[in-house]
């Protein structure tokens, strides 16, 4: 492990540590801050609903992030391949863009029904621009020496798009993609919160409605460990597949 | 080609510029900073087309720039050898591009390495490289694109003196072996004479041919040549037509 990583959590334990003394000592509320052991202890007593709820969750993130990825690279390269289309869409797509997803969730709601399918698609409606936009940015920073090289070399719009934009652009997809992990996670939350048969989101809002706040804590305890497991991983992956930065 | 003219916007970079060069010789082409010489290449490279009335021959057909995409091997000013790619890699690109098959293309650069002086180093990459290595994966990327005609645009200029001397007879050597025509752009006199068996001076910009000079020195050529008579003669002509030409660009652009 690490140094930084070492430190880290060093960092966190210790955070934790005056939480509970804090808690304890001046004998807060559960509503106000309930002790950290008392939410340990809650996570652990829940663990199985808690569980599926985080299942549930974690598999309409991961399929909102999946079909996001796709489509944000994909219609990045279609613009790109199709200059015309550009002028055309682009102004559009940033005008969607400008205002945030959770105010199209109303509708998303009503189109696609409080199950599974509505966290998919505002999931998968966030993480796309975000990695649309960091594909085109990609794209569009290809040194253009570079491009006029493999020109030279008889190269068509589709070879060069192949062996030079896209891994180009990768640094900046992977970035786009590392900081999705996490919001991906909190758009299936909060669009659960809104309506949904199950999840973390949802748990969260029932425990709200029964005054159970030590609950409402063991559900973000669970959706901040997906989410720091996720950002984790991919950014992992992303050391590995981007080694030449 | 000839009468060949290149503007960008109110910038005139090339005018009437004339040229014609024979099947395996080695022209070398020296001027002013910001003359056109880049402008030049780009246009025998395809890229660019030059200005109306402008008459280009290949291999005694006329042509457009753009149907000499593919046909000859450019190698531009900087490596622009890409990150993700290791050596051998990066020495096929132009022959994955013409649909080579990769195991070929890599066993063919795999042998090559020894000629370019980079045995052992066909897994790293670029960023593992020193200057001078970086610059001759880039010359043996150019050099796998076999084409007839070579453009090598300032390929030693970023280099320190010493590995640059032993570039050029390296390239020397490699050329007498592989005898290709090469175009040879460089901002050294010596540099200049020592490789080309024609040296051109251009006038500054607008670019024009100011000077053309056969060299007449004997082959292989070793680097004491430098202090032979004839050498520094010829030295002393193209020096003059250059710092003339370095003068008048320094005149115009201090708009005096
Ligand atoms: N794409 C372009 N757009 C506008 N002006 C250009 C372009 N390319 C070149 N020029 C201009 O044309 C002139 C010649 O440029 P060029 O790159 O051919 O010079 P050069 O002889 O190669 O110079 P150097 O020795 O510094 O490499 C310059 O004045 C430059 O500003
Ligand atoms: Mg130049």
């Amino acid at each position: 492990m690490s140094r930084s990583a070492a430190r880290g959590i060093a960092g966190g334990v210790l955070l934790l540590l005056i939480w509970e003394v804090l808690a304890r000592g001046l004998s807060l509320p559960a509503y106000t801050l309930p002790a950290v052991s008392d939410i340990l202890g809650a996570v652990w007593t829940h663990r199985v609903p808690l569980f599926s709820a985080g299942w549930l969750t974690a598999a309409e993130a991961l399929a909102g992030y999946a079909i996001g990825c796709v489509a944000g690279i994909g219609i990045a390269v279609l613009l790109v391949l199709l200059p015309p289309l550009r002028g055309g869409l682009l102004p559009v797509m940033m005008a969607i863009n400008s205002v945030p997803v959770a105010a199209y969730s109303p509708l998303v709601l009503l189109w696609f029904g409080i199950g599974v399918a509505s966290k998919v698609v505002m999931v998968a409606l966030a993480v796309g621009f975000t990695i649309f936009l960091s594909a085109l940015a990609g794209f569009d920073r290809v040194d253009r020496r570079s491009a006029d090289l493999m020109r030279s070399f008889g190269a068509g719009h589709l070879a060069i798009l192949w062996r030079l934009r896209l891994p180009a652009a990768m640094p900046l997809i992977a970035a786009g993609m590392r900081v999705s992990t996490v919001r991906s996670l909190i758009v299936a939350i909060v669009t659960e919160m809104l309506g949904a048969y199950g999840g973390l989101g949802w748990i969260i809002y029932q425990a709200v409605v029964q005054i159970d706040f030590v609950q409402v804590w063991s559900a973000i305890v669970v959706a901040s460990a997906l989410s720091l497991s996720f950002f984790g991983l991919v950014g992992a992956v992303e050391r590995r597949v981007i080694f030449w930065k | 080609m000839r009468e060949v003219s290149k503007s960008f916007g109110t910038v005139q970079a090339l005018r009437g510029f004339a040229l014609s060069v024979q099947g395996g010789e080695f022209v070398t082409v020296v001027g002013p900073s910001g003359c056109g010489k880049s402008t030049l290449f780009n246009i025998v490279a395809g890229l660019d087309e030059p200005d109306d009335g402008g008459i280009l021959r290949f291999k005694d057909r006329g042509c457009h720039a753009r149907e000499l995409l593919g046909r000859v091997s450019f190698m531009p000013q900087r490596d622009l050898l890409l990150p993700w790619r290791n050596v051998i890699d990066n020495a096929i690109l132009a022959n994955e591009i013409e649909g080579a098959s990769r195991r070929d293309a890599r066993a063919r650069a795999l042998a090559m390495l020894p000629e370019f002086g980079l045995a052992g180093f066909e897994k790293q990459y670029p960023h593992q490289l020193s200057g001078g290595m970086r610059q001759r994966v880039a010359l043996m990327r150019t050099f796998l694109f076999e084409r007839e005609l070579m453009l090598l645009d300032e390929p030693f200029g970023a280099l320190d003196a010493l590995t640059r001397t032993m570039m050029q007879r390296w390239l020397l050597d490699v050329w007498q072996r592989h005898r290709r025509t090469i175009l040879f752009i460089t901002h050294d006199v010596d540099e200049a004479i020592f490789l080309g068996d024609r040296v051109l001076v251009m006038t500054a910009r607008p670019g024009a041919v100011k000077l053309a000079r056969q060299v007449d020195l004997p082959r292989p050529r070793t680097p004491d040549l430098v202090t032979a008579p004839e050498f520094v003669a010829l030295k002393r002509e193209i020096l003059d037509a250059i710092e003339e030409e370095a003068m008048k660009s320094f005149i115009a652009s201090t708009g005096a």
